[in-house]
């Protein structure tokens, strides 16, 4: 043991490889897909939900307004119990913390299927599948972060394809178990689908970086967070981000029927503005690795664009301009959301990233829930969608105009990222292993 | 070419028929005649003016026998005829199947729009007999409806002898509508045999991720202790 130390070499234990860096590629690659099926049964179940709410309304004989608490539920314990699947991962690395939340989404779901009362559903799914939800999500994100540093971008982008492309497939499949099971049977076989969480998290091989040791636990690390000025500053940021951003996901549809749009090509210009959200989170993750310096930059470049563009939309009243302009906001939205969470790793390094995405995501859903009801309450007030348009375009203004106070906004150079300065400072004189050879594939 | 029309009616009611024929010919030799269902008619008011030859039929539909199609017919050999439809409200149920589980409760809905029917009656057949539905059996079929122009059909503790065609019928003084609403009932080894076989695929995925991950683990062990030999050997 004491011999194989002094020839420079750290001990490989049978469980985890040690790299000094993220490995960019490899397994790397397989967290991308694990990230891409998990953001689809996550985000993807979520949005296609629509299609039991109005079985659930039949069945139960209730208004559709205590029907959607459901899923409000769901995502609200989903965003603020994200600290704890961080905290947790921190502890014990991201795969038994996905695995578990992977197991209590399907027994949420499982549980609904015997459901008889709307609050028997409030509980499963809002509150099991919920939290459920709550442990696989953000540690997959945070863990896709560690593997990747120069690709990373692209990475988050393309697991996050996984959104778009889900709720094209998961509407019509949910809508023909729907009519061959009724949501009884339909319910126990989205239990089924959600067991791929586990397989998911599988998947997720732990990775050690080279300043994991001095990091800490989490509750160190969530006090240095709390602490640190730019992580607050880009909290802020995200939060006002986050309130402008659901708008028009959810009033667009509205809006176009108040300038007296058909519902066939409304729902058609919606694949439209999905399928150009699916290409700006691409293009994006690809362009903020292709350019150097502070991805905050780019971060802020689609915001604004994303801003201008939605207060630009009570002006537009023509269907072509409604169009352009319904296709730049998919393209420049979907390109602000991979970018987002590349910025984090910049700002607090890989060691804390998996509380640091926690806390973001948490702050940020305050954000996502005030924002559509103010819109609503807007509308109502001023009778049409203006007002809400322009607001929410005003809060992503101001989101990006936060972001330009992070630190190196303005430099040039790349800033030498974190893990590197720390590895000179705690190793000392360690020599560091060749990755390659031990290194994966 | 033959000109229609349909005509809904509930209740009892005076029915005035107008027909106006316009030709270019000699409106004399033209033969009017009133029927119903090719059954000839005493026609009531005939007048010729000009080009154009009005009739009119008057008449009180009291029950079903009087429903069908009446028309106006004008020429023997050459027939130009109007037809005029009478018919009950027709009934909306649903389309699709109702799908249910062994045990739960369902309610069978038939609603008639803008109509108000004398008396609702509920039917099940399997194959061709209706059957009426034994509303004395209370802890298993309730008929009850909010309002006249819709009723509810309540089948509780369902098992499999519950599936099959239902029908609902409305009836009028003027004559019945009705309406098909077919049942599935399911029992719950249908989906669970679906879930069983997809959780045995995660379980076999999530064997197959960690066995492949054990597996290149150890062979990393094997070939690291090759080359910790040699760094030792090198000082």
């Amino acid at each position: 043991m004491f011999a194989r130390l002094a020839s420079g070499g750290s001990p490989v234990t049978s469980q985890m490889a040690h790299k000094a860096e993220p490995p960019d590629g490899g397994w790397g690659w397989m967290v991308v897909l694990s990230a891409f099926f998990q953001s689809a049964l996550v985000f993807g179940v979520l949005r296609s939900f629509g299609v039991f709410f109005v079985e659930f309304v039949a069945a139960f004989e209730e208004q559709a307004a205590r029907v959607s608490w459901i899923a409000s539920i769901g995502i609200a314990v989903q965003q603020f119990g994200s600290p704890v699947g961080s905290a947790l991962s921190t502890k014990f690395g991201p795969r038994p913390v996905v695995m578990a939340g992977g197991i209590l989404a399907a027994l949420g779901m499982l549980l609904a299927s015997f459901a008889t009362s709307l609050t028997h559903l409030y509980l499963s799914i809002g509150l099991l599948s919920g939290s459920g939800w709550a442990l696989t999500f953000t540690p997959t994100l945070a863990c896709l972060s560690r593997y990747f540093s120069r690709r990373r971008s692209l990475a988050t982008g393309l697991a996050l394809t996984g959104v778009g492309l889900s709720s094209f497939a998961f509407a019509p499949l949910f809508q023909w178990l729907l009519s061959y099971y009724a949501w009884r049977g339909a319910l126990l076989l989205v239990s089924a689908l959600s067991l791929h969480l586990v397989a998911c998290g599988a998947l997720l091989r732990p990775l050690s970086l080279a300043e994991d040791p001095a990091v800490g636990g989490p509750g160190t690390q969530l006090t240095s967070l709390l602490h640190h000025g730019p992580f607050l500053r880009y909290t802020v940021a995200l939060t006002l981000i986050n309130t402008g951003y659901f708008i028009p996901y959810v009033h667009l549809v509205a809006h176009l029927q108040d300038l007296d749009w058909d519902p066939l090509p409304a729902a058609f210009l919606l694949s439209v503005v999905a399928i150009s959200d699916l290409v700006g989170r691409v293009a994006s993750g690809w362009l903020g690795d292709a350019v150097p310096g502070p991805v905050a930059r780019l971060l802020m470049l689609w915001t604004t664009l994303t801003g201008v563009i939605l207060a630009l939309f009570p002006v537009a009243l023509a269907p072509t301009a409604l169009v352009a302009l319904a296709v730049a906001y998919g393209f420049t939205s979907g390109a602000l959301t991979p970018v987002a969470f590349s910025v984090l790793p910049e700002l607090v390094g890989t060691g804390k990233i998996y509380c640091g995405l926690g806390l973001v995501q948490m702050v940020e859903s305050i954000g996502g829930l005030l924002g559509a009801p103010l819109s609503g309450y807007l509308r109502d007030v001023t009778g049409n969608y203006t007002a809400s348009f322009v607001v929410s375009g005003a809060f992503l203004l101001a989101g990006s105009g936060v972001l330009i106070t992070l630190p190196h906004f303005f430099c040039f150079s790349a800033p030498t990222s974190k893990p590197q300065d720390l590895v000179t400072e705690t190793l000392g004189t360690k020599v560091p292993l060749p990755s390659e050879g031990l290194g994966e594939e | 070419m033959p000109v229609e029309k349909n005509i809904t009616l509930e209740r009892p009611s005076n029915i005035k028929l107008i027909c106006q024929f316009t030709t270019s010919g000699d409106l004399n030799s033209v033969n009017v005649t009133w029927r119903k269902d090719d059954e000839i008619l005493e026609t009531n008011y005939l007048n010729a003016t000009g080009s154009i030859l009005y009739t009119q039929y008057m008449f009180t539909i009291v029950n079903s026998k009087q429903m069908g199609s009446y028309s106006c017919v004008f020429g023997e050999k050459k027939e130009q005829r109007g037809t005029f439809n009478f018919k009950v409200p027709e009934l909306h149920g649903k389309n699709k199947p109702l799908i249910n589980y062994v045990g739960d409760s369902v309610v069978l809905k038939c609603k008639c729009q803008d109509c108000f029917p004398l008396n609702w009656t509920w039917y099940s057949s399997n194959g061709s007999v209706q059957v009426p539905v034994d509303v004395q059996m209370n802890d298993k079929y309730v008929i009850n409806g909010k309002n006249a122009n819709e009723t509810r059909l309540k089948i509780m503790q369902l098992s499999e002898e519950d599936r099959g065609s239902y029908w609902c019928h409305a009836i009028f003084q003027l004559g019945e509508s009705e309406e098909h609403i077919e049942l599935v009932v399911l029992s719950y080894l249908v989906p669970l045999k679906a879930f069983l076989a997809i959780a045995a695929e995660v379980v076999l995925l999530v064997a197959i991720i960690l066995l492949c991950e054990m597996y290149t683990q150890k062979k990393k062990e094997h070939s690291d202790d090759g080359k910790e030999f040699e760094q030792i050997e090198q000082l």
